[in-house]
């Protein structure tokens, strides 16, 4: 797909999230575009989950709107999203602890109506990829939090027709080796299947190197958008880490 | 032989045994069996909800006493066939779980027990209290399937009925719905992220288990020939779950081997009826704190001692990463 044919994957268009009277997303704005591998990062408590929950369903959008492919997908239930081609991660791993982990992939794929037979081929290439395969019958209970962090993002990997892939903190808490093969995972679905990536992540270093564009959100509000390079630079940007944010410093839609 | 063939060999000797089994064995402990199977049924639809599912129904009993009552009431009032009245009961039970699933769907653990729990006592306190339709408190006679209270054709209904329960179940769990299930109980939020309909099959195991139970308490109401309230006493539903811990949750032959051998336990406590229901209580306690698979753990430990030579242990924490 060339520059000229990429489309507009994610729009966020002023996104709000109030819980009772706390404003955690307070008109956050925010455009993908296919193929893409996009950062989002920001301080503790800027947003960054309680955002992601809204593009994939599981919290609502008290104002503006989410915009997959120009429709909007705001108020549908998380399985639909799923079913568009959207997956997520979380940040604390959410496997099916009492399945194995053969079990834990068929999961998406039999959900999208896959034929089982040629599901379970599907999963166990990806566990080979992902060196899960000795694991394959265990429950996944019995991983440890690195293996369960891998098996929740090649899990994601199942549906046919992934076009955007959110993940919450893939790289949090994981050993150097696993984190490779994440990383791996993610340049090789992004390069032979096209797919789009949205990635919160406090790992810097990993995100400059993995992502051409971050957004930055501090307070619910996003702050600075560019290369790592840039937003690294930006006053802005390191005035949020060490803690104030001024009120006006928001980037327009 | 082959493995294969001790297996069809063992189930085979099984179904002779209980084919033979009520020619050899008195009147009483017929019926003694037959109570049994109907609490097997029980038990096993009750896993299928609160084992798998995760949904911790304190109703399942009342939706056998909801069928047996459906069911006479239609026969005795309506003049229904039992043809008619079994299949119309249970259609008007699932339609009942069906909108008490719908009514649990935001709510979990604690909360969805209190609500199913809280809407047994209304359907209880609703047949004890309406005793011009329903004979209340002093119970109602119901219409023997059989025309007859001998327990022989009843033993062999309620085995047709468990096998049958038993097998769709099996069916089910292996089936794709199975697997929604499982991940349901395991993490709904998840499950919900990868594409499972969570409202659907919550609902659909709401629905199916209850069907079982309807159908189960229909035939019971009309091989006993009285039925009373008593059917919809917590103690009924504290017993199905008794089955099922003791023989293992989320396993498919823990509820069965649950509830015969938990039956028949109580039969040898018959003298002792005031303080039994306090030993199986102590012993859910035990089973809960130091062994929480049940029977089917003991039996999966015990294979694995005596397989152990073929397939030594592998800790699943060895790994690359460490």
């Amino acid at each position: 797909m060339t520059k000229a044919e990429a489309q507009r994957i994610l729009d966020v268009r002023n996104v709000v999230k109030r819980f009772g009277g706390l404003k955690a997303n307070d008109g956050v704005c925010m455009q993908l575009t296919t193929g893409e591998i996009r950062g989002l990062i920001g301080p503790n408590g800027s947003g960054k989950t309680t955002l992601i929950n809204q593009v994939t369903g599981i919290y609502d959008v008290s104002e503006g709107s989410v915009h997959y492919f120009e429709k909007p997908i705001n108020g549908l239930s998380p399985n639909v999203i799923a079913s568009l081609g959207i997956m997520r991660t979380f940040q604390v791993a959410r496997v099916f602890q009492d399945m194995t982990v053969l079990e834990n992939m068929l999961i998406p794929a039999l959900a999208q109506g896959q034929n089982r037979t040629r599901a379970t081929q599907k999963a166990q290439d990806l566990l080979d990829f992902a060196l899960l395969t000795r694991l394959m019958d265990k429950p996944a209970k019995s991983l440890s939090g690195g293996q369960n962090m891998l098996l929740q993002i090649v899990r994601g990997f199942m549906i046919d027709g992934l076009r955007l892939y959110v993940m919450d903190e893939p790289f949090a808490g994981v050993h150097q080796s696993i984190k490779g093969i994440i990383i791996k995972a993610i340049k090789m679905m992004n390069k032979e299947k096209n797919v789009t990536f949205l990635i919160v992540s406090h790992e810097m270093a990993t995100v400059s190197s993995l992502c051409s564009r971050v957004t930055v959100l501090a307070k619910g509000r996003r702050i600075a958008e560019g290369s790592m390079k840039e937003v690294a630079n930006n006053p802005e940007v390191i005035d949020a880490y060490l803690g104030g944010v001024k009120k006006d410093v928001v980037v327009e839609c | 032989m082959k493995p294969s063939h001790l297996k069809i060999a063992s189930i085979a000797a099984l179904v002779l045994m209980i084919v033979l089994l009520p020619h050899l064995i008195s009147d009483y402990w017929i019926y003694v069996i037959t109570i049994a199977f109907f609490y097997t049924i029980m038990a096993a639809s009750w896993n299928l909800l609160g084992g798998y599912t995760g949904q911790f129904s304190l109703a399942h009993h009342t939706f056998a006493m909801l069928g047996a009552y459906g069911s006479s009431l239609l026969m005795v009032k309506a003049g229904f066939p039992f043809f008619l009245s079994i299949p119309t009961v249970i259609l008007l039970t699932i339609l009942v779980s069906a909108v008490l699933g719908i009514l649990c769907l935001r709510v979990q653990g604690l909360y969805l027990a209190l609500i199913t729990w809280a809407f047994a006592e209304v359907a209880r306190n609703y047949i004890r209290l309406d005793y011009m339709f329903t004979g209340g408190d002093r119970g109602m006679n119901t219409p023997l399937l059989f025309g007859t209270l001998k327990p022989l054709p009843y033993y062999f209904l309620f085995l047709i009925i468990a096998v049958f329960c038993i097998a769709l179940i099996a069916l089910v769990m292996k089936s794709r719905v199975g697997f929604y299930l499982r991940s349901i109980r395991d993490d709904p939020i998840a499950a919900q992220s990868m594409g499972v309909n969570i409202v659907r099959y919550k609902i659909i195991a709401f629905m199916l288990s209850s069907g079982m139970a309807s159908m189960a308490g229909a035939f019971y109401g009309h091989s006993i020939g009285l039925i009373s309230p008593i059917m919809g006493d917590f103690n009924e539903m504290a017993m199905i779950i008794i089955f099922v811990v003791i023989g293992g949750m989320r396993t498919q032959t823990g509820p069965i081997v649950g509830a015969l051998s938990v039956r028949y336990l109580m039969e040898l406590l018959r003298e002792y009826a005031e303080i039994r229901i306090v030993i199986l209580s102590a012993i859910v306690i035990l089973v809960m704190r130091f062994y929480s698979g049940g029977l089917m753990q003991l039996w999966e430990q015990l294979r694995r001692w005596f397989e152990r030579d073929a397939d030594g242990p592998v800790s699943a924490y060895e790994s690359s990463d460490q």
